[in-house]
């Protein structure tokens, strides 16, 4: 326990105890706000990496998840009273909710190759946003609606510290999640599912249950996010939700729970820079096209990310065949043409 | 009568459109497990550049060559730099061919501005016939023409040129294709600029039926593509337009009868065939 502690672990729970009391040495609004949304953006990508990164299962229907997270939350502050007991609630049912929902798309989908879930998660995404927008009297469309947060959270500082509360802890359980028997099997059917499913592990049963995991802490990312705004509509469940997924953890480095974190902070980063030069260059205004082009290449060229780039170097570094071997982490590898 | 008779007009007419950015797809992904996420971009270039060639122009049958001119160069283009780097590894292709999609509707804002652009339908293609009663909208039935007639066009290529036979075995078995000789990369690259020249197509046809273009139609459109591929059979060209005549026509009449299910009715019909028949409904191979 305690050399584990002087390792890897050591430095996260500085970081940690840094951004605690990061709001109480500054008193930047701007960096609060943004910090508080690199939190969310993190547990909404690490619940992403979970299905992409150790399963090797793509989904282009995240933001159904954090949609659905966002307007649970909104509806029952809204409906009832704005208290902390009913927030635990609506975050309770709005995780509930997404398991059910992708507890069915893992099982309708994951038993075909990898392309189907895709599809299927991309088109129910389509239709939950359609709903979002039609069903006006839940929802009022587009428009969307206000409500009041708890009155905990009405304090920008408390509702950061929650909002790195739930990033620490998600972090936790996610890191004891992959590290179990569990998230072994998990890493094996994206290694070689064939060989998984011979050595007598029934792989559907372990991918619906990434499935689930991935969904159910998206949606709490959903959850914190509407509430951060005060305020939800039906962007939560638009593709850039989704894509904002995508990148941070391609960029961040897939297979691993820091990339993630590391992909939202220096996504978020640059979309709150690059927002901020657009006033001068109306080219910046089109800034998802870097991101695209970033995005394509890193898929070519640096597919393991930013955290894969470290081990890289570290390896290198440091000559040792062991390092070399750490670094190694075949992840978005093709998975052999399942069934044929 | 006379409503019904609307509503299957209109169905097949969507269905038209949604089949040929399926074929595509199917053909596409039939030949090389490659399913390609950008192919609703690519229907959003035809769409744009259509109305861009008629403005310019003024000849309908112009701006529909030009859109289908902008496909091909696009496909190219998709194939060459996108989709090769990456063969054989799904996740990877999966991952960037949406990647492109963004670059592709994004690049779509630079070029023509953001805001959604009005398009014309020809004079000669405007208005209605009234037969017996019923009135029919010209330009919907000359989308069902066009439709026939590509469907009758592909056919004819698959099943009795030399280039249809290597393609429909390269479906069957893409491995026995290779070992015969066949360059299959140069077929697959082939076959991707007719798909993408058909998505192009399909834009060209859908910005007058529609009355406007934007740059999220392709998105929007390519999701029922998807639906059709999967109800179709992955592969399956055939079930590729029976599928997409279902799809048009369920989405039609639900949208009349019952508006509040008319996207869902499609999502039932994928949910309903992946329970029942994951490998497709017309299938070329095992899914």
């Amino acid at each position: 326990m305690i050399s584990k502690l002087q390792g890897k672990n050591f430095w996260l729970i500085i970081l940690a105890a840094v951004l605690a009391a990061f709001p109480f040495f500054s008193d930047s609004r701007t960096m609060t706000i943004l910090l508080t949304q690199i939190f969310i953006f993190a547990i909404l990508a690490m619940s992403y990496d979970i299905l992409l990164g150790y399963t090797g299962i793509v989904s282009f229907g995240h933001a159904m998840f954090f949609g659905v997270g966002a307007y649970t939350t909104a509806v029952i502050l809204d409906r009832m009273e704005p208290t902390l007991g009913m927030f635990i609630l609506s975050v309770g049912a709005g995780m509930l909710i997404a398991g059910i929902l992708s507890f069915i798309a893992g099982l309708l989908t994951l038993r075909l190759k990898s392309h189907f879930y895709a599809m299927f998660t991309l088109a129910l995404s389509g239709l939950f946003l359609v709903a979002a927008e039609k069903w006006r009297t839940v929802t009022n469309g587009n428009d969307g609606f206000t409500f009041r947060a708890p009155e905990l959270f009405q304090d920008r500082t408390m509702f950061y510290l929650a909002a790195l509360g739930c990033l620490v802890l998600v972090y936790l359980i996610l890191s004891r999640f992959v590290a179990s028997p569990m998230g072994r099997v998990l890493i094996a059917v994206r290694e070689n599912e064939q060989r998984t499913a011979s050595l007598g592990y029934k792989t559907l049963h372990y991918k619906v249950t990434a499935s689930v995991v991935a969904g159910v802490f998206a949606s709490l990312a959903g959850s914190l996010y509407s509430v951060s705004l005060r305020f939800v509509n039906t962007s939560v469940m638009t593709m850039d939700i989704t894509l904002d997924a995508l990148l941070m953890t391609i960029i961040g480095g897939v297979g691993t729970l820091i990339g993630p974190i590391l992909g939202a902070t220096v996504i978020e980063f640059a979309q709150h820079y690059l927002s901020g030069l657009a006033r001068d260059y109306p080219i910046f205004e089109r800034w998802i096209i870097f991101f695209g082009i970033v995005y394509i290449l890193a898929v070519i060229f640096f597919p393991q990310g930013i955290v894969g780039w470290f081990r890289q170097i570290r390896a290198k570094r440091l000559g040792k065949r062991e390092a070399a071997i750490r670094a190694k982490q075949p992840v978005l590898k093709a998975k052999a043409e399942e069934n044929g | 009568m006379g409503l019904l008779m609307n509503l299957t007009v209109n169905g097949l007419a969507t269905g038209m459109l949604i089949f040929l950015l399926a074929a595509g797809l199917t053909l596409i992904f039939g030949l090389m497990s490659v399913l390609n996420f950008a192919h609703g971009g690519l229907f959003a270039w035809g769409a744009f550049s259509g109305v861009f060639f008629y403005g310019i122009t003024g000849s309908f049958i112009i701006s529909v060559v030009g859109a289908i001119l902008t496909g091909i160069v696009l496909g190219f283009i998709t194939e060459k730099l996108i989709i090769k780097p990456v063969y054989g590894n799904h996740v990877q292709q999966i991952l960037i061919t949406l990647g492109f999609m963004l670059v592709l509707s994004e690049m779509l804002k630079v070029v023509f501005g953001p805001n959604q652009i009005a398009a014309k339908t020809p004079d000669y293609l405007s208005g209605s016939w009234e037969v017996g009663g019923v009135i029919l909208i010209k330009y919907r039935l000359f989308i069902i023409l066009i439709g026939i007639i590509v469907f009758a066009i592909v056919q004819f290529i698959l099943k009795r040129t030399k280039i249809g036979l290597i393609v429909r075995a390269g479906v069957i078995n893409k491995e026995m294709v290779q070992a015969l000789g066949i360059d299959i990369n140069k077929v697959f690259l082939y076959v991707f600029m007719a798909g993408a020249a058909l998505a192009a197509l399909a834009g060209a046809l859908m910005a007058p039926y529609s009355g406007v273009v934007y740059a999220e139609m392709g998105l929007e459109f390519a999701i029922l593509a998807f639906i059709v591929v999967v109800i179709g059979g992955m592969g399956s060209f055939p079930g590729s337009l029976l599928a997409a005549i279902l799809v048009g026509l369920a989405g039609s009449y639900m949208a009349y009868f019952v508006p509040s299910l008319s996207l869902a009715v499609n999502m039932i019909l994928m949910a309903v065939v992946l329970i029942f028949r994951p490998q497709g409904l017309f299938t070329a191979k095992e899914a």
